[in-house]
């Protein structure tokens, strides 16, 4: 099973272990933008259609 | 990104001869702000329509039910923190290519905001919108109809409902008589600027004072038994709300500062770019939890403070005083260390106001039709003066003025306040705005205003001159007792029902119900004496209906909602351990928004002169004309349209009406009491509350048919009626006490772009806002686009995308507005002075 910390748009917080950060780059019909939402590095990707593998 | 221009172009000179001042903004600015401009989704409904591809934003209300829902037991302040913490802490969030400020209400930038516990009727318009839900549309739905289901019947308009006169629930939901709710979930936040946006202090030096309170409370608690400490326990839950939503809010800042060092270290590789993304890292790294040191940190921490405002209220204004406590950096950066040059400073600025442009949250449709184009009144103010009388202009002031003209967003708008000692300088970039079509700034005559404040609420001098608008018009201090925390829309009237009231002994024909007291059948009155005390019972009962309403909802609010994080930005809550709301040592700065107001006036020097005066028609003729909304009857219209005098044309008769209706309801404002005892001032202006309207206010004896338009102004005169020139407009308006007659009057003027041209154009405006200033008046604005521009825009508004207009008490995009509203602007007078 994948989880959010195989992923490359997983960040792990350095200040906070076990904890960390999915960043991911948009860009929609008006402007280009980083968003982020915080992640368990465990949790489950399977289900995700933004997971890119590591 | 650099502040170079984005483009060089040698028509310049030809789109200024053509006045299309959008396309010399477009080619003149920073290739950043050109970029930023154009990236905003544009919120405000186009006539009352959401714009393709905006969607409500899901994250936050699930987030917040779901921490709401957790915390069942808690006292409603605290329950309210958590789930805002939670909120804050979980909320996706995003920093924009370029941008060098960031925050934002929602989880994506082409999201509205919506607040769940606010209205259970707003949340079913919400599920019931077409267009905005996010894909998969069904899902969407299904997620919104559980958070209704949840929320149905606990929402704080629901609660309010609940205990309100059940007779002043029904009239004031018939939505004929003013409009609003009752809560602060929705209300015109007044912020206490003086106590942290100075520069002064950062949460965590509130924080550390909020814990020396809990420090003393707790000391009493263990003490001597009696009832003077029983208080002191929920005082301990609100400062403990307190404590708990500003850490959460240092926190909401440091995740953008590490997304922004994130993208620095890991995805960028501009190295420009990467110096600004680290420069926004330590920024929100250090505001808010410390006090800002330089112009960046000034504005990222208002900004944030605005952002994490509106995630606990829907706050329908937003009162700012940029130039006034952002200055000091501006002028330490530029003038001083030169640590940026004006154009990173111009960047930064036009940035800010971008920042502001592109919030907005879900509204009612009632709310999207009266505030066409926009999402909620961003009336920012500028200049007036120090708490010592002297001059506040600063650099700042004229670079606000000067970045507006480049970046052209129609909210915010600039509301500047003048005063005698205003130097030639800025009045001259003030006056390129309006001529630049902007309609803004609105002018503000700050020696009146400042005496209204002291003669309505006895702000001291000094508080009265940190006034800022709390709203479109009506002025706030921004002090630790004269700040007004919030102020509910639900005190605004729409006055025209007055004299229709008056003419149909109470009954409104056009919601079928008896609302008013029943005052006598007009076809019996035989003299205008019996008519005026009609109109005077009317006016009492409807303004005392919405007061009430609106002092129960204050009063109830800390229990059926509560705002922990305006509170621990409100000096008087912090130190007494309240929620901001309570009126507690608040001294009270109540206004009541005089919608459709001039129809009284005109109606009712009609019916005197055409009926009691001259006697061409009888009282029994008028009803029954007005009862067939003049149909049959056009002649009869007509001339109570051309021969009965009209507002706006320096003739006492009509004025001298104007006057009395003025008083005689002034008198009333000092009768009618807000939660801290004080009085409730009138303050007459439209929104755009003259077209939403013109279905509900039937037929009036100035002419008018239920459908048409009412009038666009607080004391402008009727489209077209003012045939006698500027100055006699002035004069009309100029016999009304600016101090004494109400809270503030709204004043719209058109002038001509051709002979506004030059230094010639400018120097007729300032002998024209001369006599304004010598005759008193509190406001004026200024529409400086020509009909044929507006008429070009019509026909093919792809083209004229840009065009701005000043609508009311704020301006929109002309693209934006109904036609309806578009044929309104118009139709105003163009005044050649």
């Amino acid at each position: 099973m994948s989880t959010c910390s195989d992923c490359k748009s997983f960040f792990p917080r350095e200040d906070e272990p076990g904890k960390g950060d999915c960043v991911r780059r948009v860009v929609d019909p008006r402007q280009a933008y980083y968003t982020t939402r915080p992640k368990n590095p465990e949790e489950d990707a399977s289900g995700c259609g933004e997971f890119r593998k590591r | 990104m650099t502040a170079e221009p984005a483009k060089l172009d040698v028509s310049l000179q030809e789109h200024e001869e053509k006045q299309e001042w959008w396309w010399i903004a477009e080619k003149k600015r920073s290739k950043r702000l050109d970029y930023l401009r154009k990236a905003v989704w544009k919120k405000g409904a186009l006539g009352g329509n959401y714009a393709p591809g905006i969607k409500v934003d899901l994250e936050g209300p699930k987030l917040f039910t779901d921490m709401w829902k957790w915390w069942k037991f808690d006292p409603i302040i605290m329950r309210r923190a958590k789930a805002l913490a939670h909120v804050f802490d979980n909320i996706p969030i995003f920093i924009t290519d370029h941008s060098q400020l960031v925050g934002y209400w929602g989880s994506a930038p082409h999201t509205i905001s919506w607040r769940v516990d606010g209205a259970s009727i707003v949340n079913e318009e919400l599920y019931n919108e077409p267009g905005i839900m996010p894909e998969p549309e069904e899902e969407s739905l299904r997620k919104v109809a559980e958070i209704n289901d949840y929320w149905a019947g606990q929402t704080a308009v629901d609660k309010v409902a609940r205990i309100l006169d059940p007779e002043d629930a029904v009239k004031f939901l018939s939505g004929a008589i003013g409009w609003g709710a009752p809560t602060s979930a929705y209300g015109y936040s007044g912020k206490n600027y003086e106590y942290y946006l100075k520069g002064e202090r950062g949460f965590e030096d509130i924080i550390a004072d909020i814990e020396d309170h809990i420090a003393e409370a707790e000391e009493k608690t263990i003490g001597v038994p009696g009832p003077d400490i029983l208080h002191i326990y929920d005082r301990i839950q609100n400062w403990e709300a307190m404590i708990l939503v500003l850490e959460a809010a240092i926190r909401f800042a440091k995740r953008y500062a590490r997304l922004a060092r994130t993208m620095a270290e890991h995805l960028e590789t501009d190295e420009k770019r990467k110096e600004e993304l680290l420069r926004i890292a330590e920024t929100c790294e250090r505001v808010p939890a410390k006090a800002p040191r330089n112009l960046q940190e000034s504005f990222q921490m208002d900004l944030l403070i605005q952002t994490m405002s509106r995630f606990e209220a829907s706050e329908g204004a937003w009162p700012a005083r940029p130039d006034y406590y952002h200055g000091p950096f501006y002028e330490k950066d530029v003038l001083q260390d030169k640590s940026l040059t004006e154009e990173e400073a111009t960047d930064l600025i036009g940035e800010f106001m971008i920042r502001a442009y592109e919030v907005g949250g879900f509204g009612p449709r009632w709310a999207r039709e009266g505030m066409q184009g926009i999402t909620g009144t961003w009336v920012w103010t500028i200049g007036g003066v120090k708490p010592d009388g002297s001059d506040a202009c600063n650099a700042l002031t004229t670079a606000f003025l000067r970045t507006a003209r480049l970046i052209r967003v129609s909210n915010p708008t600039f509301a500047f306040r003048w005063h005698p000692k205003v130097s030639d300088e800025v009045m001259r970039e003030c006056f390129e705005c309006i001529r630049h079509g902007l309609g803004y700034p609105s002018f503000r005559n700050d020696p009146i205003l400042v005496a209204n404040c002291m003669n309505w609420h006895g702000h001291p001098v000094e508080e009265a001159r940190t006034w800022v608008h709390q709203a479109c018009m009506s002025p706030c201090p921004t002090t630790k007792n004269g700040v007004q925390p919030f102020r509910m829309a639900s005190a605004t009237a729409n006055c025209a029902k007055m004299v229709e009231y008056a003419l149909h002994n109470g009954y409104d024909h056009v919601v079928g119900m008896q609302m008013g007291p029943q005052t006598g059948d007009a076809r019996t009155f035989t003299d205008f004496e019996q008519l005026f005390d009609a109109w005077t019972q009317q006016m009492q009962w409807l303004l005392s209906l919405l007061v009430r309403t609106v002092n129960l909802g204050r009063y109830k609010d800390p229990e059926f909602y509560g705002r922990p994080f305006l509170s621990g930005i409100t000096e008087r809550a912090v130190e007494r351990g309240i929620d901001a709301v309570s009126p507690e040592g608040e001294r009270g700065n109540c206004w009541i928004t005089a919608f459709t107001w001039v129809e009284n006036a005109d109606s009712l020097a009609a019916v005197k002169k055409l009926v009691f005066d001259d006697k061409k028609y009888t009282m029994d003729q008028l009803i029954t004309a007005l009862e067939t909304n003049w149909d049959g009857y056009e002649q009869m219209r007509l001339d109570f349209v051309n021969k009965a005098p009209k507002w706006g044309n320096d003739d006492d008769y009509v004025d001298d009406i104007m006057l009395r209706c003025l008083r005689t309801m002034a008198k009333h404002s000092k009768v009618m009491r807000c939660t801290s005892n004080n009085t409730w001032p009138a303050a007459p202006q439209n929104v755009s509350g003259n077209i939403h309207y013109s279905s509900v206010v039937g037929a009036l004896p100035n002419g008018r048919r239920l459908g048409d338009a009412l009038y666009d102004g607080g004391i402008s005169p009727g489209p077209g009626l003012d045939k006698k020139g500027p100055t006699a407009v002035l004069k009309s308006c100029g016999k009304i006490d600016h101090v004494a007659d109400g809270r503030a009057f709204l004043l719209n003027q058109r002038l001509s772009p051709t002979q506004m041209a030059g230094e010639k154009g400018y120097q007729l405006w300032r002998a024209y806002m001369r006599t304004w200033a010598d005759l008193g008046l509190d406001h004026i604005q200024f529409n400086m686009v020509s009909d044929k521009t507006l008429r070009a825009a019509q026909k093919d508004p792809e083209k004229y995308q840009e065009v701005i207009v000043r609508v009311a008490g704020y301006s929109a995009h002309f693209v934006d507005i109904s036609r309806k509203t578009q044929d309104n602007i118009i139709q105003r007078t163009i005044q050649g002075i």
